[in-house]
């Protein structure tokens, strides 16, 4: 893994602020499914690009994958993945059937949800104006995504900043992966925020 | 070859090879390139993720590539990927498009002819160079099966 260029106590503050967003969210997917949702302790690294990638996942395992870019005060794209057998299970659980086109817009329409409830309970907390765009969807290999929402916002950036949590759907052997990866502009304007610049 | 040896090229990184397979995994706005000199048994590849590193990455590999041993004139490229892998309004996950651009650009402007190129679309590959009777280049798109490109 490559050193970081942010501070321990910097990371703690960013899990810490995760931790907020993500437990807003799992609040969300709770009430969407009825269901109790537990929240994983967010983890936050800084990584090289390619160690980013690596450690979403095999690069070429197959996921659901929802991307919805951030613009304003926080720059970023927050992206969820959900293994196939995991969206099954969450388009079960609402009804749909997750091979269909609505199942494929209700995934989209879940990430939208926990999307914009994580990103604004950092904005709530942080006092930034965030402005979440429109999810986009997609199945496909992990590596791909990752490595395509990476370089979308890279900058000539060497490093990735993952802010990285699951959501665990009780009783149902169900998990999705939530990741927040602010640009290093956004992550700079965050850290002031909170006071740890 | 065994799966064990394969040399995985992740982002941003380059490798030479004369016999373990050589693959890069997953390559959605990234170009994975991959050049060659058949006769001596060699391949080269880089996984590009920006357009901007390209233009120094093909130099940098057609130069690894013959100080191995490759003669410059047999020098082939085959490129992969350059997908755009989320239909978004934004213009910034464009940047497959633009990715392919330039390693045409670079290869053109190092006189490095393109033997084959799948790209573009909106699917995620994997690339691999295999040395078995022949050198052998495949891709495996998601969901798909592995074909051979060249």
């Amino acid at each position: 893994m490559t050193p970081t260029n942010y501070s321990d106590l910097q990371l703690d503050a960013l899990r810490e602020l995760a931790n907020i967003g993500s437990g807003t969210a799992g609040t969300a997917l709770s009430q969407l499914l009825g269901r109790p949702v537990d929240i994983s302790v967010p983890t936050a690294a800084a990584l090289s690009l390619a160690d980013a990638v690596e450690s979403a996942g095999n690069p070429e395992d197959a996921v659901f994958a929802v991307v919805m870019p951030i613009f304003g005060d926080l720059e970023g794209d927050v992206l969820l993945m959900f293994p196939p057998a995991d969206a099954t299970t969450v388009c079960g659980l609402l009804g749909v059937d997750v091979t269909t086109e609505d199942g494929r817009s209700a995934i989209g329409e879940i990430c939208n949800i926990l999307g914009t409830s994580y990103v604004n309970a950092l904005a709530g907390m942080t006092g930034l104006a965030v402005e979440p765009r429109p999810p986009a969807t997609t199945f496909d290999m992990i590596g791909a995504i990752v490595a395509s929402v990476l370089a979308s916002r890279a900058e000539g950036s060497s490093v990735a900043l993952m802010l990285d949590s699951e959501l665990i759907v009780e009783g149902e052997a169900c998990s999705l992966t939530f990741m927040l990866l602010p640009t290093h502009a956004g992550i700079g304007d965050l850290l002031e925020r909170i006071g740890v610049a | 070859v065994s799966a064990a040896a394969d040399i995985s090229v992740r982002m941003g990184e380059r490798a030479i090879s004369r016999s373990e397979t050589l693959v890069c995994f997953g390559l959605g706005s990234c170009i994975g390139l991959v050049l060659v000199d058949r006769r001596r048994r060699l391949a080269g590849m880089a996984h590009i993720m920006l357009p901007e590193p390209a233009h120094g990455e093909v130099p940098a590999l057609v130069d690894e590539l013959v100080g191995v041993g490759a003669l410059r004139p047999r020098i082939e490229a085959v490129i992969v990927g350059g997908a755009k892998m989320f239909a978004t309004a934004s213009d910034a996950l464009e940047i497959g498009v633009r990715n392919e651009e330039a390693v045409r650009e670079a290869l053109h402007g190092a006189r490095i002819p393109l033997r084959a190129a799948i790209t573009g679309g909106s699917r995620g590959r994997t690339m691999r160079v295999r040395f078995g009777d022949e050198l052998a280049i495949s891709v495996k798109e998601a969901g798909g099966i592995e074909e051979m490109i060249a």
